[in-house]
């Protein structure tokens, strides 16, 4: 898969919120105003990026050679919770600007399933020959959900605006219009390359 | 019973107790380097807290209700020692204990500790005339948005309430057209003050007798044709108040409660009865 591909894939036709409906719950539960949901994002594509960057050298020349593939899932929640966790207190003794940008969605994002779904898809899928297209497609994947969910927020903004009928308020119009993207973004998967 | 012992037994023969051994060993190898790491991280970058926080923290009301523009109170206490906000953006600490976080931080409240509670500084409601009727979602902010609101007077209140909406204490309830805030249950903590389009809310002391129940800053005349309720400017209180508390100001009478004596004089004098009782129960 050349890197095109990745990026394709990432942002649009393997989207994780869109289309392979990972990380779903910080999506409705942090997208009310875009300010909130660009933090989300940040984190989740920062926190991808470690993830990708860590599991997949782990699981290439550690557990594959030992036999052990069987225990990715429990290895891999392991290293993302504590890496994420030291990242954390580092962020936040030398770099407290970013800290406050993006320090309170970094423990919401460690045991999500996007990361989770990430690491698992580097590991399994065969394209993913490297570490640079693993970390690329952690990166693009990490973008991927920040488009999605700054979109919503923005709608939802719109939305609070709206006089809709009573029992549509909130979530239940929220989840029609998160409906509608997955179907917008869906078509990205007829996309070949 | 006998079927499940005997799957047991054949099981155990077949786990390969090796793999296990070697499955628990990275797995808890993996772990115990990460804890170790963590452990060592923590204190390498351990971040030093100013312990007036905690202090501060532990006076302020607890509400959470965010009016002072920060996310809960540890966050305004956070501000607060750092030097970045007044205690006075709280308007629910008691006064002791604004007090005693004034002792704290080492600095001087003394000015900003008298109790206050919000009124509403429009009287119009179904008085004054509307120049469309509005037809939209029930919501000031958002009637707001279509050219001003419905109300022909600029400042007047349009009813919809979003104040209501927002009041924690249900202090607020819109009777007449406009809003009314029940001076009993509202514990200033201002809000209302932030989500009011037309910013007709204000704060008052609650030992204060009177306010001025109207904002415009309209000529009488422009008054007069709009609205039955509103100031028409006359400056009748302003002439009748003994200490010289009230002055017109842009066309409306703003009171300096430091000089008023509670007399009630310009409201008995008011002819279109705009100055109000801040406590009408207890008159």
């Amino acid at each position: 898969m050349d890197i095109i591909g990745i990026i394709i894939a990432g942002l649009f036709s393997q989207n994780f919120v869109l289309v392979q409906f990972l990380g779903i719950c910080p999506f409705l539960g942090v997208s009310k105003k875009i300010d909130n949901a660009v933090g989300m994002g940040l984190a989740v594509t920062f926190v991808m990026v470690i993830t990708c960057l860590v599991t997949y050298p782990l699981y290439q020349y550690v557990l594959v050679p030992l036999g052990l593939d069987y225990l990715q899932i429990i290895v891999f929640i392991l290293v993302i919770a504590s890496l994420v966790q030291m990242l954390e207190m580092i962020l936040k003794k030398f770099m407290p600007g970013l800290y406050s940008a993006m320090g309170i969605y970094l423990p919401l994002v460690t045991t999500n399933c996007a990361i989770m779904g990430v690491a698992k898809i580097i590991t399994d899928a065969t394209v993913y020959t490297n570490i640079g297209t693993a970390v690329m497609y952690g990166l693009f994947s990490g973008l991927g959900f920040t488009l999605a969910i700054v979109l919503l927020a923005g709608m939802r903004e719109k939305l609070d605006k709206l006089n809709l009928p009573k029992a549509l308020r909130g979530f239940p119009i929220t989840l029609i219009v998160a409906c509608f993207m997955a179907m917008a973004f869906s078509v990205f998967s007829l996309v070949k390359f | 019973m006998l079927n499940i012992l005997s799957f047991f037994e054949e099981t155990a023969t077949t786990i390969d107790w090796g793999k296990v051994g070697i499955s628990v060993a990275i797995a808890g190898g993996i772990a115990l380097v990460l804890g170790l790491l963590i452990i060592g991280i923590s204190r390498l970058c351990q971040v030093k807290e100013d312990p007036r926080i905690n202090e501060v923290n532990d006076l302020l009301a607890g509400a959470n209700c965010g009016a002072c523009g920060y996310a809960g109170c540890a966050g305004f206490a956070k501000a607060l020692v750092e030097g970045k906000a007044d205690i006075s953006a709280c308007g629910q600490t008691s006064k002791a204990n604004v007090i005693e976080i004034g002792n704290i931080l080492g600095i001087s409240v003394s000015g900003n500790t008298e109790e206050t509670i919000a009124v509403v500084a429009c009287a119009g409601g179904n008085l004054c005339a509307d120049k469309y009727q509005y037809q939209g979602y029930g919501n000031c902010v958002s009637q707001q948005l279509l050219a001003g609101g419905k109300k022909a007077c600029e400042t007047g209140c349009m009813g919809a309430g979003s104040c209501v909406d927002v009041c924690p204490y249900t202090a607020i309830e819109v009777r007449d057209g406009y809003a009314h805030v029940d001076p009993d249950l509202c514990r200033s903590c201002g809000l209302c003050i932030q989500t009011c389009p037309k910013s007709l809310i204000k704060r008052v002391p609650k030992s204060a007798k009177v306010y001025v129940a109207c904002s415009t800053n309209c000529r009488g005349k422009d008054v007069m044709n709009k609205c039955k309720a509103g100031c028409i400017s006359c400056g009748i209180c302003e002439k009748n108040c003994p200490t010289g508390a009230i002055h017109l100001v842009n066309n409306v009478p703003i009171i300096d409660y430091s000089k008023c004596t509670n007399c009630g004089l310009c409201l008995e004098k008011c002819p279109r009865k705009i100055i109000r009782y801040v406590h009408p129960d207890k008159q």
